[in-house]
């Protein structure tokens, strides 16, 4: 078997020479103007503005704010999320989204098999485990913030509910860009779902959408042929060089760089110098088409 | 950073490097190194607590303090108590209501002014988690010897031959003290002595953690 061995190399500061303007740290005084509006990352004393995170200082109008580069998982109400279930209660399960508290997906909020809408018995309440059990990755989109900040979650459209077989990947919760549409079958013959809380699903296309009646809680298991595994195994390369190179994740960025990565053998992309050249080209692409 | 002091003996601290982000499982982490002293820190959090140990109003601040060898014992539990109520006064908790931070402290090696590493690191993984902080801190240690002299960041061996140590940990706004810690015999003239010396260093350290993001050497 061959192995490849590079040297260890220094790791670049990456291309951007200048430091961003309004970098502060925990403590720093943004303003001592009485005018403005305290956003997060920010708190008030002594009548000035502080940073309570290290980041980036963000102004709308009269609304300061101060942007950490990593944070945990703020969750929005319709937002697109995957998550892993953790744990089944009664009339509920919880999952975990990356977010601070566990998420909550209600019985009451999911489709159950048979597609109508019907009151939950007390039959459904013992058959939940046999819907999701633990452990199960199921796309779903927040329904509301509780007064703590746990998330509600519902997956009363058929777009989501459970995962079959596919890749997860978690990336900065930043790096997904907001979008109309989370949901990509990509021409390149694979389905990724860019959920905002940073968990990112990547799955084989499925050709004819299977019948209402399941409600969304049978998987697919049939085996995945060698091609479409090359194919997503090529797209978590490509996701996780542009989250090292902090691009931001949308279906056009996500395509080109799987176009220009096309030029590689799959391993060869997990090789740093590889993945630069592919992510630089691909910048310089989206760049190209954005002017 | 060197510097000599007739007066006050030696004043220098050894070289200082810091990493953050090193582990990918925690939210965030940080190694902290002051000469052959080494600590690497991990934070979790504000995750999911536990409701026997769930607070209504804030979040419930853990440390855990783990020795290079051997299990924690009375000394480590003090060390935890410590640096728990040092991040509890910078850490604004009442942002988290009923979630859990949890921060753990793995001793790599220890060269003397322990304490005053595990404090930095700490400090360094907390800001890399991005948890909201009042303010950051800067911990300095510092020996007196038998005949007076005041050695800062003392290694092991000046510690042993030191008639007290003393730990302070600085804030960055006002440069004030937050933590004392004492252990010894000292006047009154002596222990201000000290904290003038420390505070000296909390300041500078204080005053460019942006500097010291990824690796520098001081």
């Amino acid at each position: 078997m061959a192995v490849d061995i590079r040297l260890p190399r220094k790791r670049k500061r990456g291309e951007l020479t200048s430091e961003p303007r309004g970098l502060v740290s925990p403590g720093d005084v943004i303003t001592s103007d009485t005018g403005f509006m305290r956003g997060h990352g920010t708190y008030m004393e002594d009548d000035k503005l502080h940073a309570s995170v290290a980041g980036v200082v963000e102004r709308v109008n009269k609304l300061i704010c101060v942007q950490p580069l990593k944070t945990r998982y703020n969750g929005e109400v319709g937002d697109v999320v995957v998550g892993r279930i953790t744990e089944v209660g009664q009339k509920r399960w919880r999952v975990d989204t990356n977010s601070r508290l566990n998420s909550i997906l209600m019985l009451s909020s999911v489709n159950l098999p048979g597609g109508e809408l019907r009151r939950r018995s007390a039959e459904d309440e013992l058959m939940m485990r046999q819907y999701l059990s633990e452990g199960d990755l199921i796309s779903a989109e927040v329904q509301s913030v509780f007064s703590d900040g746990a998330l509600s979650l519902h997956t009363r459209s058929l777009k989501y509910g459970k995962l079959g077989q596919g890749i997860l990947l978690k990336v900065s919760p930043s790096l997904v860009k907001r979008r109309k549409t989370h949901f990509h079958n990509l021409p390149c013959g694979a389905s990724v779902i860019l959920g905002n809380n940073g968990y990112i699903w990547i799955s084989p296309t499925v050709e004819n959408e299977s019948s209402d009646t399941a409600g969304g809680f049978i998987q697919n298991l049939e085996p995945v042929s060698e091609d479409e595994r090359g194919v997503i195994a090529r797209l978590r390369n490509c996701i996780l060089g542009l989250a090292e190179h902090r691009l931001m994740l949308y279906d056009t960025s996500v395509l080109y760089t799987y176009e220009t990565s096309t030029k590689y053998e799959i391993h060869e992309l997990l090789k740093p110098d590889v993945m630069e050249e592919v992510i630089h080209l691909a910048r310089l692409k989206l760049e190209q088409e954005g002017t | 950073m060197t510097s000599q002091r007739a007066d006050c003996g030696n004043l220098e601290l050894r070289s200082q490097s810091c990493e953050q982000n090193l582990l990918s499982r925690p939210d965030g982490s940080a190694t902290y190194c002051q000469g052959d002293t080494s600590v690497i820190v991990a934070v979790y959090g504000p995750a999911e607590v536990k409701q026997s140990k769930e607070f209504l109003d804030k979040a419930t601040l853990e440390v855990i303090f783990k020795p290079k060898v051997g299990i924690p014992g009375c000394s480590e539990k003090f060390q935890e108590r410590l640096i728990r109520n040092t991040c509890e006064t910078i850490v604004l908790t009442a942002l988290h209501p009923r979630s859990s931070i949890n921060i753990i402290i793995q001793v790599m090696h220890n060269a003397g002014s322990l304490l005053s590493c595990c404090v930095n690191s700490t400090c360094m993984a907390l800001l890399d988690a991005g948890l909201p902080m009042s303010c950051l801190v800067a911990a300095v240690t510092c020996s007196l010897s038998c005949d007076g002299d005041i050695i800062l960041d003392p290694t092991s061996q000046q510690e042993k031959e030191a008639k007290a140590i003393l730990t302070f940990v600085f804030e960055s706004r006002d440069n004030e003290i937050i933590t004392s810690n004492t252990h010894g015999i000292y006047s009154i003239k002596q222990y201000y002595s000290c904290v003038e010396a420390c505070r000296k260093y909390g300041f500078v350290s204080c005053q460019s953690p942006l500097g010291t993001t990824n690796t520098v050497e001081q």
